[in-house]
């Protein structure tokens, strides 16, 4: 698991090469980028928590949620500038991120997926229900504040967000935690076994996801400029996340990454050919057979194809 | 208050039918099917599709549904959960990401627009002051019927019994002579027949359009979840439960509240008692 310097120029050489892409591509691709870096983030998260450890979680939205509601609140209804909103949603979604820790405590696997669910529609159906005035209701909140204005600013913006979180959870799933994490995704009993703690394992798990997932919510918000409950708490934006991490590669930090990106731009892709919903038929329609064809993702089929390349070469040399 | 009571019961009945289904593959492969309010889905619009723009009888309309629906549940276990092996997380997640893709294809048939299905049976009952459609009390009783059918089915029939085999040991039933694959098949078009019913049912009591997958799946859910794995009666008890927690939610709080306690109940039965209040290994 060390870390290796073609590690760190992969990283340089990806980083320069996103820096440099305004230069070549249009606004409206720079756009499609953007949405695709905000959902790495989420996937990333998601792909923190259940990618490593096995706990499921279907109401990611709820943690993003949480953190984009607060900063929005925060800054459209109290005028609190953005540089104190954005780390008091973090905070926010973190003490959301211990709530969601505690059924954690007792159950696992299927019920833990479902519980998180529960979580997930009841913070729907509460923020349209509790005190209106604040939240928007269910018509949500609009002309919240922006942190800057075009696409290029704020593909900037969206990039370097996304590449710190990513280089930052590759150095932390790099160290020995994520590997303790990545050990109680395959037998959490034998890692107790082991005289490590697992709930202090799995609450820092969590935390490290909720915080990644309230960044990422808030800035997405400042960045959107509106916000509305049904397209937050929404099982189709879960679906997106999942998706887009399982797709590129759970338990790896590049794959979420792929995944949205790959996700991200066939859909903008498909929009010529069918506008509306129905996107999503050939959407999910790929996802599933690639899911079947190899759950672990993109990113493993391109190591296999890899390794496939280099065995046939080794055989054509000797 | 007799308003209450009989809207809850007339509600709580159609909620056991839509659970019933879910409870069924639970039980069986201890597997969630997240795609489960698809079923309710297609039901609904197979026999808008076949009474309504075709303008067949009801009766074809209502075989048809079940027809489809039994048909997606025999695809969906033999194209997806089979070659899954039983892996529950990869079941779930293929199950969600086939039920967005359902319902995108009803997007792409049926376009976006809600739809009114016309009442099964048209006409209300006045009864001490509280107003029943004929329309729910008919689901109320066709899933009471149903759901004592089915009983009796699990109980008595040789099916049936091989079912409750897989359900506790699907190895001990392998040993003694039970095809657990064939059962497993049997159980997902049961499944798949009951949830389209329970879709006409539904769709005539709110409306047919393509998210309507959402509600009856965490409706499902949560009578599986509060019921405990598997038993039919704590389905009913369950059921009963829930509906009548959101009738007098809605008439007695707030009409926006009705799904919070669901919520609420869903995830205090879970955090207190994973097990499920009515948990019994058995069918």
């Amino acid at each position: 698991m060390g870390i290796r310097w073609q590690h760190l120029a992969a990283w340089a050489v990806f980083i320069i090469f996103m820096l440099a892409l305004p230069e070549f591509v249009s606004k409206g691709t720079l756009r499609t980028i953007i949405f695709a870096n905000f959902l790495a983030i989420f996937a990333i998260s998601w792909d923190v928590l259940s990618g490593r450890t096995g706990y499921i979680s279907f109401g990611h939205p709820f943690l993003i949620g949480i953190g984009a509601y607060t900063s929005a609140i925060l800054s459209y209804r109290f005028g609190f500038p953005i540089a104190l909103s954005i780390p008091l949603a973090v905070v926010a979604a973190m003490i959301g991120g211990t709530l969601f820790f505690l059924p954690a405590l007792r159950i696992r696997g299927s019920y833990f997926a479902l519980v998180t669910l529960a979580f997930m529609e009841l913070m729907y159906q509460l923020v349209q229900v509790i005190r209106p005035d604040i939240t928007g209701g269910t018509r949500g909140i609009s002309g919240v504040e922006t942190i800057t204005r075009g696409a290029v600013n704020n593909f900037y913006l969206s990039f370097c967000l996304m590449a710190l979180v990513a280089f930052s959870m590759w150095l932390l799933m790099k160290s020995r935690l994520g590997t303790a994490l990545s050990a109680i995704g395959m037998n959490e009993e034998s890692v107790r076994g082991s005289g490590l703690d697992t709930t202090k394992l799995k609450l820092a798990a969590f935390m490290i996801a909720a915080f990644v997932a309230g960044l990422g919510g808030a800035f997405y918000v400042h960045y959107l400029g509106s916000i509305a409950p049904r397209a937050l708490f929404d099982i189709n934006f879960l679906f997106t996340i999942i998706v887009a991490a399982l797709i590129g590669g759970a338990s790896t930090i590049i794959g979420p990454m792929i995944g949205a990106f790959f996700l991200t731009f066939l859909l903008e892709y498909l929009r010529p050919v069918l506008p509306g919903a129905e996107r999503y038929f050939i959407y999910g329609g790929i996802a599933l057979i690639l899911y079947m064809y190899q759950p672990k993702g993109i990113y493993e089929v391109a190591k296999q194809g890899w390794g496939r390349i280099q065995a046939a070469r080794a055989g054509a040399g000797s | 208050m007799s308003q209450i009571i009989i809207q809850g019961l007339l509600l709580s009945g159609l909620y056991a039918l839509i659970a019933v289904g879910f409870t069924l593959i639970f039980s069986i492969g201890r597997v969630l099917n997240l795609a489960y309010g698809a079923y309710l889905m297609i039901g609904g619009y197979v026999y808008y599709h076949v009474t309504q723009v075709l303008d067949m009888p009801q009766l074809v309309g209502i075989l048809l549904a079940v027809v489809f629906g039994c048909g997606v549940g025999v695809l969906k276990y033999t194209l997806l959960v089979k070659p899954l092996k039983g892996d529950h997380v990869a079941v779930e997640i293929s199950t969600l990401i086939l039920a967005v893709v359902i319902q995108a294809g009803i997007v792409l048939v049926f376009n976006d627009s809600s739809k009114i299905l016309h009442p099964i049976v048209p006409g209300v009952w006045r009864v001490g002051g509280a107003t029943v459609t004929f329309n729910i009390l008919t689901a109320a009783l066709a899933s009471w019927a149903i759901l004592i059918g089915l009983y009796l089915f699990v109980r008595n029939t040789h099916i049936g019994r091989a079912m409750q085999a897989v359900s506790m040991d699907t190895k001990g039933a392998a040993i003694s002579g039970v095809d657990p694959d064939r059962i497993n098949l049997i159980t997902w078009g049961i499944s798949g027949g009951l949830g389209a019913i329970a879709g006409v049912f539904f769709a005539s009591y709110t409306q047919l359009n393509p998210s309507m997958w959402v509600a009856p799946l965490i409706i499902a859910v949560a009578v599986v979840i509060v019921g405990g794995i598997g038993s039919i009666i704590g389905t009913l008890i369950v059921a009963h439960i829930i509906g009548f927690m959101e009738i007098i939610s809605t008439t007695l709080i707030a009409a926006e509240l009705r799904g919070v306690f669901t919520m609420l109940l869903i995830i205090g039965v879970l955090v207190m008692r994973p097990r499920g209040l009515f948990g019994r290994e058995e069918l």
